[in-house]
């Protein structure tokens, strides 16, 4: 079968299978079916009394269904273990845990290779990086009011720390932007997180009960706790991944 | 209606990108777009029952609904953490074999077996 026949055989066969896929999901795109109501409407009735947030979906990720973001922030932990098993020490962990050679995967770069450092993304992340760093914090702090929480601060937060990463001067890394640092942070903050959620139980309303709710006490508190523990986690996570893929996670 | 349709074209081209790439970055910029795709469709669905955030302030009409969006902010971290993932296991698989090309690495596989 010559070159150009086989190509167009492959791409025949790309065709029906997506023809195939989209027979499959035109019903669960296309379908109409009526919204169900009730949700929305006990949240807007009941959502800021019971939890304190005016922004309804920290209320529902914090106060409600704050189970599944324990969950969230496990798998976050779950996939840094693997990136720091797979890339960072150069491959190391996983080339022993297999017996493989690691001979390959030596010494990593220990700086950024000269293509990437210019005199523009040196002066210019540098100096936007403590900025996007603050904006990250405020998002995080705000989230019960306004749009924004601890994943998205944490992100925001993420790429700051990168935005110093880029930055930096070779071997003039600054401790927030070092892998150690970044991976106690995350290590610390899952601690606090159980340690929050553990804090209901205390006072009568079980794990990830609202401690402050019984005490007269405002119970947004703890809606900012919580949002200030995920943004650090989520952002060490997230900036301690691609520090790692920078190559510096040695 | 016409926003499903192009939501629905937007997923077919992650999937197509998924079937069709040889490069092992290319499949994985495939994943990210379906990802998006279904998060999208789950934010337009519902935000039909209302048209404002969901934000309680002094005076507000309808809210949209909060539930599909607190449910896809767990979906886009877990995005992020399958992308980071997917991405450790090529740089891996490109220190191993020397390409990212799927078919390349296949005959490499086969040939030490």
């Amino acid at each position: 079968m010559s070159g150009r026949a086989r190509r167009i055989l492959f791409l025949a066969q790309i065709a029906l299978c997506v023809l195939l896929v989209a027979a499959v999901l035109i019903p669960v795109f296309l379908s109409s079916m009526p919204w169900p109501l009730s949700a929305r409407d006990y949240l807007q009735a009941n959502g800021l009394a019971e939890s304190g947030a005016s922004n309804l979906v920290s209320a529902i990720y914090l106060g409600y269904r704050a189970f599944d973001t324990l969950g969230e922030t496990i798998v976050l932990l779950v996939a840094i273990s693997g990136t720091i098993a797979i890339i960072a020490h150069g491959g190391a962990v996983l080339a022993q845990g297999y017996g493989l050679p690691s001979g390959t995967a030596s010494e990593p770069a220990r700086h950024l290779p000269p293509k990437t450092r210019t005199e523009l993304l040196e002066v210019v992340t540098g100096k936007l990086g403590p900025v996007v760093l603050v904006f990250g914090v405020y998002v995080m702090m705000y989230g019960h009011l306004s749009p924004g929480g601890g994943f998205q601060g944490g992100v925001v937060i993420a790429s700051g720390i990168v935005f110093l990463a880029l930055g930096s001067r070779v071997d003039a890394s600054n401790s927030l932007t070092s892998p150690e640092n970044l991976v106690r942070i995350e290590s610390a903050a899952f601690a606090l997180l159980l340690l929050a959620a553990s804090s209901g139980i205390i006072s009568g309303s079980g794990f990830f009960g609202n401690p402050l709710a019984g005490a007269g006490l405002t119970p947004v508190a703890f809606i900012i706790t919580l949002n200030a523990i995920i943004g650090l986690k989520v952002g060490a996570g997230l900036g301690f991944m691609c520090i790692a893929m920078l190559g510096r996670g040695k | 209606m016409l926003e499903r349709i192009l939501i629905l074209l937007l997923f077919l081209i992650g999937f197509a990108g998924i079937v069709g790439m040889r490069n092992i970055i290319k499949k994985i910029f495939g994943l990210t777009i379906i990802n998006s795709a279904v998060v999208l469709l789950f934010i337009v669905e519902g935000s039909r029952i209302g048209n404002s955030a969901p934000i309680i302030d002094a005076e507000i009409g309808l809210v949209v609904d909060p539930v599909p969006q607190a449910l896809m902010l767990t979906a886009i971290v877990i995005g992020v953490c399958v992308t980071a993932l997917a991405l450790a296991l090529a740089f891996r698989l490109y220190k191993a074999y020397g390409s990212f090309d799927i078919d390349e690495i296949h005959r490499q596989v086969h040939r030490e077996s």
